[in-house]
């Protein structure tokens, strides 16, 4: 079971911008039913009520011949109620939509992020000026609480769409441009979002989730990340380091501190801080990472990622190092 | 040129009724068997054989639609591979927008325009005969490629670069756009068709403002087809290219943009939604007039917010966008226009509430069809203006809650309307009446289906759930509701299983029904049913608006057409004053073999470029014979230009 | 207006005085020749916008490394194009005249006049100085002339094909009718092709 707190719906909001949209669905919603109660309560009123022995003549005639007065005026008073409903929905729509877009106040504090879509996962940076305070991962983004972020998206194939309900709307991500984004979450937990625009075989099991942190150990996670991986200590790990560097493996993954640098597949330098695997397709457990490694393609089948003949042996070391990705 | 007078009385001995007709019956007929069916040249068998065809797509639309519903039904389900469900909701959108909406509504169009006019047939007989084979050819090609597991998988927006060259590889986006050129000729052909003959052929007395409304929406649908149209077929020319002949049009390493291709084919995409519905609402005045007894309230206005929607229609397409980074003020513009787009179709449903109002109506099946219309539409429409904001937008955009909104605008707002114009419409097509008690049953499960299985989406949308995807997590909550939007789809099926009883039933067996078994409104309802190859033997003069119901005893009729030839009568566009008289050709096979050379040529482009000039050269022969007369083309004409007095 | 025809017990309106043969706007053909200039003309229209649309993503257009196209071979022909417009007129006055003579010689002007479009055109395509899989640059521009040169590749076989039909024993009266109609069509052609020539070979120039 793949566990997350803070669901990933829009009506289940944990930030200013998914809570200001939710209040927009409230307000319309609200209006909607009423417009629609009246309008039907008009036509079954219109349907069944008592005629006037002109309106129950079956002698075709013009409507507008039997019609009094009363009705034009009623039609006429419908269509400006119709104009003025329209006119407040496009007055509310601006007021929720400005503050939304609008950068986030502070912007010297906003936290910036990269995410770049792939077929079918989420390449995540946190870009620096210093190399060496740059952090890589792949489908799990950790931001800080109470700060806004601001996520600015791309995409080095197919056009994908960034969305995690509880907390903002959706951007797409368009090969060739950057967009962006910003949302803040107050609350901590873990996030849930997918990807909202179709991109292919498993555009249904590109998930991530967003982990929202306080500050403290936002930054604790951020300097773990930023360490290269270690050489295992244990030999059944070490072992597995050499599987890993012998096999196709090296041919899409990076793990830095290890010759692997590969940028194809997502970056397992810190794989197993992860709570995740494959796009939040599968928990970070030991038989489901060993069961991706040897066949993806029957998880998320159509995915890039081939499938591996590897001893049992070799598995078992090998798993023992991935987990010991920290 | 002088305008030739209307000469009372003609050169010969005036004929009486029985032999007139009996004369056009042998001219206007058609040849037997299977050449002969090929060959027709009636806009009522052309109009049958599109109607035939858009419902088997409708019902093998609905079974891809049933395949992605039972995989849906469960989490994690893996009834359909990924690839599978890829090719069904691609082959489902297309097949239900491209060959099934927009036909159908055509269809009525080329059977009742001509009807509702006075008209014997439409514009050019043999091109609408063309159009329908290119029709039939493109969707045979969609279903083919199915069947070798080699559909379309890139949705029927098809975006790129998922479609393009780099991430689509084979033919399946190629059998896409040449699926879409099939279509688009053919839709194009039927716009053409009744503007035409909107314009040209009305009887005489039929002015602007006498015009039916079911006439007048289908000529802003006509209109909206032919600029519409086009910008989907460049994109579709485009995106070939890109695969074909390695053109960069949506290549951002060398300049193309993908961007190009989502405002192309939204720009196509908004009006063909309209496209679709506004001949719904024409249906609707022309069933609620009937059932009421009285001419739909406000017919200015009902024609003016036709076209004001048709015009509308095109200002929207960019809310299809508002994910992709569009500037603020365009953002502003767009929502507004969307919005605004719901007053024309709002002050339609008022006028016809007034109409129903102080009307003395008949509940027959096409009335509920008529009444659930608004019941469903306004549903759809709410959740359209919803979706109209732009911060609301980006939560729901791409979710399920638009599978909902679509789905009732689409079911709700064009399928019932269309359901209702059958059972209405049925009697005068075939001369047989539907069961009205297995149409109430049917339509029942409809309405419960359709709210069975779309309602619960809204929901689905609004808690997370992506559309386009072939499964779903376990965790995510939205088994239950899927499972029961599957159980609505079942539903649906069975209802449509009982309209093909119900017209399988009246075609064998189903009381006769006489010209006028409503007391309808509109001219179609004073020829036969089924109606003789040339409509009316003596085209009647349309004293009023509503011109069967003020046709007095007296009224007068159009004589002097030739009776031993296929000539009609062409008037005035304003005021529809006899103006000329032209020759009608007879039935012809070219169109056929052209509409085949034409499946040659662009089905060969899935394939190479070469298909272009070879191609165009095989259609140019069957082209030049279709215009070349042959000796009894020649004596006809001679024979009706000899006798012109000028 | 009405007779009385005896037998018919009601009155009538007599339409059987009506000519067969019209031109312009009262026949029919004319609305289908208008029809096929709407929607080439939008397609055409189509190609601008993106024409325009993919213009805005570059910083310099031509965009780097792709020459400007050159200007002497387009502009003889789109002058050639829009003269011939004459000609298309007297084919027009010939065919109302009923003149089934110089109606037909007109043609075969037209018809050297569209071949002559054609090598023309070849020249078009050479002065473009990009091919169409370069960049999207390329791709617009040579899909435009292209479309344009498949109207006149058409219009060249109708052209033919009405001449020898009026030459033939086959011809009728109304024939003439849709001569003038290719008339009408010529201007359309010719009409879309100037933007169009401004635009792709004139617009680096002019639009900086």
């Amino acid at each position: 079971m793949i566990e997350w707190s803070g669901l990933h719906s829009a009506l289940d909001p944990f930030g200013p911008q998914a809570a200001r949209v939710h209040g927009l669905w409230r307000f319309l919603w609200i209006v909607s039913l009423a417009v629609y109660v009246l309008v039907i309560a008009a036509l079954a009123w219109a349907a069944l009520r008592r005629r006037t022995p002109a309106e129950a003549d079956p002698t075709p005639r013009p409507a507008a011949e039997v019609a009094g007065p009363a009705l034009r005026t009623t039609i006429v008073g419908a269509t400006v109620a119709t104009v003025l409903i329209l006119f407040v929905f496009l007055v509310v729509d601006l007021a929720t939509g400005r503050p939304l877009t609008a950068a986030p106040r502070g912007g010297r504090g906003a936290l910036e992020i990269e995410v770049t879509g792939h077929q079918w996962w989420w390449q995540v940076e946190y870009p620096s000026s210093r190399p060496d305070l740059r952090v890589v991962t792949a489908n799990e983004i950790h931001v800080p609480t109470g700060r806004p972020v601001v996520v600015t998206l791309t995409s080095t194939d197919v056009i994908h769409s960034f969305w995690p309900p509880s907390l903002v709307g959706k951007r797409d991500m368009i090969p060739g441009e950057k967009t962006s984004v910003w949302f803040q979450a107050d609350t901590p937990g873990v996030y849930r979002g997918q990807c909202a625009e179709f991109c292919g075989y498993q555009h249904a099991k590109m998930a991530f989730q967003i982990v929202a942190e306080p500050a403290e150990q936002f930054e604790r996670w951020m300097a773990r990340q930023r360490d290269s991986a270690r050489t295992p200590a244990d030999s059944l790990a070490l072992r597995g380091q050499e599987v890993f560097l012998a096999t196709s493996c090296v041919m899409c993954h990076t793990v830095r501190g290890t010759p692997a640098g590969s940028r194809i597949g997502p970056d397992l330098t810190h794989l197993a801080s992860r709570r995740t695997i494959a796009a939040g397709s599968l928990p970070n457990t030991r038989g489901a990472l060993a069961g991706w490694i040897v066949d993806p393609q029957s998880i998320k089948p159509g995915t890039r990622m081939p499938s591996n003949q590897i001893e049992p042996d070799d598995l078992q070391a090998l798993l023992a190092y991935l987990e010991s990705l920290k | 040129m002088t305008t030739q007078a209307v000469r009372p009385g003609s050169t010969a001995t005036a004929p009486d009724e029985a032999e007139v007709r009996a004369a056009l019956d042998a001219s206007w007929g058609r040849p037997v068997g299977l050449l002969g069916w090929i060959s027709t040249v009636d806009h009522k068998d052309v109009a049958r054989r599109y109607l035939v065809t858009a419902f088997v797509f409708f019902i093998l639309g609905g079974l891809d639609a049933a395949l992605m519903r039972i995989q849906l039904a469960r989490p994690e389900n893996r009834f359909l591979t990924p690839d599978q469900y890829n090719q069904l909701f691609t082959v489902h959108g297309t097949t239900m927008m491209f060959l099934f909406a927009v036909p159908v509504m055509t269809a009525m169009g080329l059977y009742f325009v001509p009807l509702m006019i006075g008209a014997r047939n439409v514009s050019f007989p043999r091109l609408n005969n063309y159009g329908y084979w290119v029709y039939l050819i493109g969707g045979v090609l969609l279903y083919v490629s199915l069947f070798v597991n080699s559909a379309p998988d890139t949705g029927w927006f098809s975006y790129v670069p998922l479609a393009g060259p780099g991430y689509t590889p084979g033919k399946r986006a190629d059998i896409y756009a040449q699926t879409v050129t099939f279509t688009e000729i053919s839709a194009l052909i039927t716009a053409v068709e009744i503007i035409v003959t909107v314009f040209k052929h009305r009887a005489p007395g039929m002015t602007l403002n006498r015009i039916p409304l079911f006439v007048w929406a289908m000529l802003v649908t006509s209109f909206m087809i032919l600029f519409a149209m086009p910008w989907v077929a460049t994109a579709s020319l485009f995106l070939a290219a890109d695969r074909l002949i390695a053109t960069h049009f949506f290549n951002p390493a060398e300049g193309g943009d993908p961007m190009l291709w989502q405002h192309l084919f939204w720009f196509f995409g908004h009006p063909e939604v309209y496209i679709i519905f506004i001949p719904a609402l024409g249906m609707i005045s022309s069933i609620l007039a009937t059932f009421t007894r009285r001419e739909v309230f406000g017919y200015p206005v009902m024609v003016l917010s036709l076209v004001a929607t048709g015009f509308l229609g095109f200002g929207l397409w960019v809310h299809h966008m508002f994910a992709t980074g569009i500037p603020q003020l365009g953002q502003s513009y767009f929502t507004a226009a969307s919005a605004m787009i719901a007053i024309p179709s709002g002050v339609q449903i008022f006028c016809w509430i007034a109409t129903l109002w102080v009307g003395r109506p008949r509940w027959t099946v096409p009335m509920l069809y008529a009444t659930a219309f608004v019941v469903l539409f306004l549903i759809g429409g709410l959740s359209g203006v919803m979706v109209a904001s732009v911060p609301f937008d980006l939560q729901v955009h791409d979710t399920y809650f638009v599978v909902a909104h679509l789905h009732y605008v689409l079911l709700g707002g064009a399928v019932f309307p269309l359901f209702g114009a059958f059972y209405y419409w049925f009697p005068k097509i075939t001369g047989r009446m539907l069961d009205e008690r297995l149409g109430r049953w049917q339509f029942g499960l409809f309405f419960a289906g359709v709210n069975l299985t779309f309602f619960p989406m809204h929901y689905l949308g609004l808690h997370g759930m992506p559309r386009r995807v072939y499964t779903y997590l376990l965790e995510s909550g939205w088994g239950d509701l899927n499972l029961l939007a599957t159980a609505g789809a079942v539903t649906i099926a069975a209802s449509v299983l009982l309209f093909i009883l119900n017209v399988v039933r009246a075609l064998r067996a189903g009381p006769l029904a006489g010209n006028d078994p409503w007391g309808g409104e509109t001219l179609e309802w004073l020829a036969e049913s089924p109606p003789r190859p040339y409509n009316f033997a003596f085209q009647p003069v349309v004293q009023g608006r509503a011109a069967l119901w003020s046709r007095t005893p007296d009224a007068p009729v159009v004589v002097g057409l030739r009776t031993d030839m296929r000539e009609v009568l062409v008037t005035t566009v304003m005021d529809a004053a006899p103006d000329n008289r032209h020759r009608h050709p007879d039935p012809d096979r070219m169109p056929f073999v052209a509409a085949l050379a034409t499946g040659v040529l662009f089905i060969s482009l899935v394939f190479t470029p070469w298909g272009l000039p070879v191609g165009a050269l095989l259609l140019a022969v069957p082209m030049i014979l279709w215009g070349w007369p042959n000796e009894e083309d020649n004596e006809k004409q001679r024979r009706q230009e000899r006798e012109t007095v000028t | 207006m009405s007779g009385i025809q005896p037998s018919l017990q009601r009155s009538t309106i007599d339409v059987a005085g009506l000519p067969t043969t019209v031109f312009g706007p009262r026949d029919i053909m004319w609305w289908g020749t208008l029809g096929f200039l709407v929607i080439e003309g939008t397609t055409l229209f189509i190609c601008v916008a993106a024409y325009f649309f993919l213009w805005r993503n570059e910083a310099t257009w031509p965009p780097e490394h792709t020459l400007r196209p050159s200007l002497f071979w387009p502009t003889v022909h789109v002058l050639f194009l829009a003269a011939s417009n004459l000609l298309a007129r007297q084919l027009s006055k010939a065919a109302h005249a009923l003149d089934e003579h110089r109606t037909r010689r007109w043609l075969l002007v037209l018809a050297a006049v569209a071949a002559v479009s054609l090598a023309l055109r070849w020249q078009d395509f050479l002065a473009l100085n990009a091919r169409w899989d370069t960049n999207a640059y390329g791709s617009i521009v040579w899909l435009t002339v292209g479309l344009h040169a498949t109207l006149i590749a058409a219009e060249l076989g109708e052209l033919c094909l009405m001449y020898a039909l009026l030459a033939s024993e086959r011809r009728e009266e109304r024939h003439l009718a849709d001569a003038s109609d290719v008339a009408f069509y010529w201007y359309g052609l010719t009409l879309f092709w100037v933007p169009l020539y401004v635009m792709i070979y004139l617009g680096p120039r002019l639009l900086r």
